[in-house]
């Protein structure tokens, strides 16, 4: 009987029931899709990492030759001409060069032995593939680290044979055997090849990882030598011999002050390596948001349930009492309400596990976009079931447990007679005194709400969770725009053409500029991509947050971008010194630019100039509006181009953060909605009360609804600025834990925006509530009040 | 034996004041007996009853109930005694307004050994014909008898009744006590009732009259009236 009861108690609830489980079914689907999703990457990459012994660090070395490199050289080799480079050195004499790099790779050895390093040389071209430009950096097989690892078919075995990112093919309608045509020059590809040392292709400052428009390749070492590039070199380490803590203390906290190494600009471990780590924090973050996320959720659901219950257990208060009286034990009590909390819960996480097994593989497909990595079709294991429905069902089914016999350990007559529990409490007393001269009207506006201090606060953090989580998702539109996109956009270099490295730059037309360009300087300890650029440039203005122009600001200090400050942590007013060749000059930072376009300085381009060739009129690159000539640069960058493949790429994202906002907004929306009703029909009483004593509809509803929509929309208000700080935290949390960028913004339409959807959903739970209640004759509802 | 107390006390601190609800009370009632427990408002009555049927446990002083110490279980113990023993009815009816009277009155025979039929006991109080109609369809004095009908099914030893007149009027008051004496006669249980109303003790075997906590008379009523003579004060 006492089940059947529950059952038609809670059936007058379906509204709260359904998103109440449209939540409990979010939580096992956001928990499983992403858990899944990861999973099928990270069990073979973790073998895939194994097997292709994937670095333990990488040195990243001058080009330039330094005194003792030059010393040495003279020693070793014959040369005709100058050579200030090892890049150049590799063109004009290999042997030399070879000898050159044996020299520092022992150099190294001899300062820390108990390590294994190897080179790795990879040259970067650039192809016309049907209109749209493509990179593809050609990688020589190594012997020992970051050997090659093929997902399907073989090495290259001659000229005429390459290997691609299975990705790449994919995107371009290709599959092995068929033939790629670079610029004329024809390959056969003959499998898909992943390279340990690149989760993510990253060959230029910008994060761009369109793998359609840029692939990994693998060719012979015949052909690697014949390609007609430059070549870029690293070292690949191993710890062979040494412990990651030993390293740390070892290598990586003395190598920069270790004179005989004056050639190192920068050792990374490979976990805080983007090109090649990214992954792990990438993957560890994902695990561990999506469990946070659905654990979020989940209490959200208790939250739900909590109040749910309470709900009904007050409303039979009176009934409850009686059945102890007669003898009713606690547990014949709470064993339907459990029951039905059960048979609710168990098969909407059920649901929402098979949802999220079913999502898991677009996931993954999405992940794969940009990472390259090998994985395997999704599998269901025991632990994610637990996980995702076992464990939150027990959760809930335990909470709530404890949530219905606290209620029900008061003593039958407690139950009986309200006056012992509904009497005052603190807060009301409190609250009454400073409220003693408002009329009686006004005064029962906050002291209904205070009545239930639980009730209360559950209300409020309710009401704060779902400011914050609309506030959240507001502040999420447009990010990936805002990383890369914008930037583009916002200047008017529409080309950028990088000179040629031996001979000098082309003199510039109309409003071209020339610009310099050095991508790996060392900046206080860190490594950086500096850019000189006239104070007066009209072609690349910088931008502060406001959106005001700064670029003139160059004349007074440096100017970093966002990311930059973010990642590394610099500030304006900082000094810091700048390492160019081997000069050091220091500066002050005056300005930070709303730019994501990697970790970049802007420097008055005549001061570089100066430190660099005693010149005023240096420049290595050029940035043009119009179309710059392919025969007089090195390469032309179109960044017209870069827009085009940006936007397509991130489609995808944009889509899953699309998602994401609306799931957000969505769980915030049901969090009003449902405590609005809910505690809205917790006056009911007194709803009739009023009624009957003659309040009409107004006053009522100003009693009532008043109280809660004041602190409802006061909640909103501080949650604001709470949100804001948060999100700034969140920003600097993220670039300098995980090297992640999350370009998070705060609008003042965000928050307007947020309490219209609040007001709204306010009333509509309102109205429904009250609907509801005015469907019950007031002699009714008089007598169905029970205590 | 019946219903045994020995110098029971109530105690109620609130804040710095402490008052005497109960206040050293002495009784003995036999089985079968319908008691009617007299007295002002304030004066102890339903605070006796709570801590006589072990709703509440006494400050001090001992209860017993046929064999059972009363005073000296734990809530455990109580739930047992009350579920195999008492029944109750309040000035509230406290029906579970999703169950209709059939299964309002089945939720007060599920806990018992030896319960009567619910047909049986709604012919009894006179509610055949509104088996299946809802709480909130019957009038306030076809709810008390419902709620009669839920305490009296598990056949009970002992039925406790507070005020269970008090929302009623003359008519349906007649009518619910009416229902009262017929179980009591029927199936020997006894009845405490308690009331404001003096004219009530005409239906009882014994008034009991309280004031401040203490009893102040104890009367045997010789010439028991039937339910429906009594003249209402
Ligand atoms: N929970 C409580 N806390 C403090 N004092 C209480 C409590 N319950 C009752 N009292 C006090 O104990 C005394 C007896 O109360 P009780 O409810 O037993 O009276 P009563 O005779 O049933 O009155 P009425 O006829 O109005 O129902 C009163 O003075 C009352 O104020
Ligand atoms: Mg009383």
């Amino acid at each position: 009987m006492l089940f059947k009861n529950v059952f038609r108690t809670l059936k007058k609830q379906k509204v709260q029931l359904i998103l109440l489980g449209l939540i409990i079914t979010l939580s096992s689907f956001i928990f499983t899709s992403m858990n899944y999703g990861i999973g099928g990457i990270l069990t073979p990459t973790k073998q895939y990492f194994e097997e292709a012994n994937q670095e333990d660090f990488s040195i990243s070395m001058m080009d330039y030759l330094l005194e003792d490199d030059v010393l040495y050289m003279q020693e070793q080799c014959i040369l005709s001409t100058e050579v200030y480079t090892l890049s150049s050195l590799r063109n004009i004499d290999k042997p030399c060069y070879d000898k050159m790099i044996a020299f520092r790779l022992d150099t190294i050895l001899k300062e820390y032995p108990n390590i294994n390093i190897e080179l790795r040389e990879h040259k970067d071209l650039f192809y016309n593939v049907d209109g749209t430009s493509h990179k593809v950096r050609f990688l020589k097989e190594t012997s020992n680290i970051n050997t090659s690892y093929f997902v399907e078919g073989v090495a290259p075995s001659n000229g005429a044979e390459i290997a691609v990112s299975e990705i790449y093919a994919k995107l371009n309608n290709l599959v092995i055997g068929d033939t790629i045509d670079f610029n004329g020059k024809n390959y056969q590809i003959s499998g898909y090849v992943l390279f340990p040392d690149y989760s993510l292709v990253i060959l230029s400052s910008d994060l761009i990882f369109d793998n359609r428009a840029q692939t990994l390749a693998l060719v012979s070492d015949d052909e690697f030598e014949a390609l007609n590039a430059t070549v870029g070199v690293e070292i690949a380490g191993d710890l062979f011999n040494m412990s990651k803590s030993d390293f740390e203390s070892i290598v990586l906290d003395n190598y920069r002050d270790n004179t005989n190494l004056p050639f190192i600009t920068n050792i990374v471990l490979t976990e805080n390596n983007m090109r090649s780590g990214a992954i792990y924090g990438e993957i560890e973050g994902g695990q561990a948001m999506s469990l946070g996320i659905s654990i979020m959720i989940a209490s959200i659901a208790i939250l739900i349930v909590r109040i749910m219950v309470s709900k009904v257990l007050h409303s039979q208060r009176g009934p409850i009492g009686i059945l102890k009286s007669m003898g009713y034990k606690n547990s014949e009590i709470t064993v339907p309400y459990i029951f039905f909390i059960m048979i609710m819960s168990f098969p909407m996480l059920v649901f929402g596990y098979f949802l999220g097994y079913i999502a898991a593989e677009p996931f993954k497909n999405m992940y794969l976009l940009i990472y390259l990595l090998p994985s395997t079709a999704i599998e269901q294991t025991v632990t994610t079931f637990i996980t995702a429905v076992i464990v939150p069902f027990t959760f809930i089914v335990v909470v709530s447990y404890f949530i219905i016999k606290k209620i029900l350990s008061q003593k039958p007559v407690e139950l009986l007679n309200p006056q012992v529990s509904a009497s005052a409490n603190w807060l009301t007393k409190i609250v009454g005194k400073y409220l003693k001269k408002l009329k009686i009207t006004s005064k029962l506006q906050h002291l209904l709400l205070y009545r239930n201090i639980v009730k209360f606060f559950v209300f409020l953090i309710g009401m704060f969770y779902a400011a914050f989580l609309i506030l959240l998702s507001f502040s999420m539109i447009g990010v990936f725009d805002r990383m890369i996109v914008d930037y583009y956009e916002n200047t008017n270099h529409n080309y950028i053409g990088y000179c040629d490295y031996v001979s000098s730059c082309t003199p510039l037309e109309g409003t071209q500029e020339g610009v310099i360009e050095l991508p790996s300087v060392i900046m206080n300890d860190e490594e950086i991509y500096l850019v000189g650029l006239s104070p007066d440039s009209v072609i690349h203005p910088i931008y502060d947050k406001r959106g005001r122009v700064i670029t003139s600001e160059l004349e007074d200090g440096i100017i970093i971008t966002k990311s930059l400050s973010l990642v590394k942590g610099f500030g304006v007013g900082d000094d810091v010194i700048i390492g160019v060749g081997d000069q050091e000059i220091s500066f002050k930072i005056v300005a930070i630019a709303e730019e994501y376009s990697g970790e970049k300085a802007y420097i008055n381009i005549t001061t570089l100039s100066q430190t660099l060739t005693n010149t005023d009129n240096y420049y290595n690159t050029v940035y043009s509006e119009t179309a710059l000539n392919e025969v007089d640069f090195f390469i032309v960058v179109s960044t017209i181009d870069i827009v085009k493949q940006t936007q397509s790429m991130q489609q995808m994202i944009n889509i899953a953060v699309g998602l994401l906002i609306v799931v957000s907004i969505v769980i915030g929306a049901v969090i009003i909605y449902i405590l609005t009703v809910l505690t809205i029909e917790d006056n009911f009483y007194n709803i009739s009360l009023f009624k009957v004593m003659g309040y009409n509809n107004k006053e009522i509803d100003k009693m009532i609804l008043g109280g809660y929509l004041v602190y409802g929309i006061s909640i909103f208000l501080i949650t604001m600025p709470l949100a804001y700080f948060t999100f700034e935290y969140l920003q600097v949390f993220f670039a300098q834990y995980y090297n992640v960028l999350m370009p998070f913004e705060f609008k003042l339409w965000h928050g307007a925006m947020a309490l219209v959807i609040y007001v709204v959903l306010f009333y509509a739970g309102a109205f429904s509530a009250k609907r509801h209640l005015n469907n019950i004759s007031l002699q009714e509802a008089m007598k169905m009040y029970q205590v | 034996m019946g219903i045994k107390l020995e110098n029971v006390t109530k105690i109620y601190t609130t804040g710095e004041v402490e008052t005497y609800a109960v206040k050293n009370i002495n009784l003995q009632v036999d089985n079968g007996q319908f008691i009617v427990l007299l007295g002002p408002s304030g004066s102890g009555k339903s605070t006796l009853l709570n801590v006589v049927s072990g709703l509440d446990n006494p400050t001090s002083g001992m209860i017993q109930i046929d064999d059972d110490l009363v005073s000296a279980m734990d809530s455990k113990q109580l739930t047992k005694f009350r579920r195999d023993n008492l029944g109750f009815i309040f000035q509230q009816y406290n029906l579970l307004q999703t169950l209709s009277v059939k299964e309002n009155v089945e939720v007060g025979r599920e806990v018992s050994t030896n319960p009567f039929t619910v047909e049986e006991v709604l012919s009894q109080v006179g509610l055949t014909p509104q088996t299946d109609k809802y709480p909130y369809q019957l009038s306030g004095g076809e709810q008390q008898r419902v709620s009669i009908a839920r305490a009296v099914v598990k056949n009970p030893k002992i039925m406790f009744c507070d005020e269970p007149t008090g929302a009623l009027d003359e008519e349906t008051a007649k009518e619910v006590l009416g229902v009262l004496q017929k179980l009591n006669q029927t199936y020997q249980t006894t009845v405490v009732l308690i009331t404001h109303n003096p004219s009530i003790g005409a239906m009882a075997d014994r008034i009991i009259k309280l004031n401040s906590g203490e009893v102040i008379e104890d009367i045997i009523n010789k010439n028991k009236v039937d339910a429906k003579e009594i003249s209402w004060g």
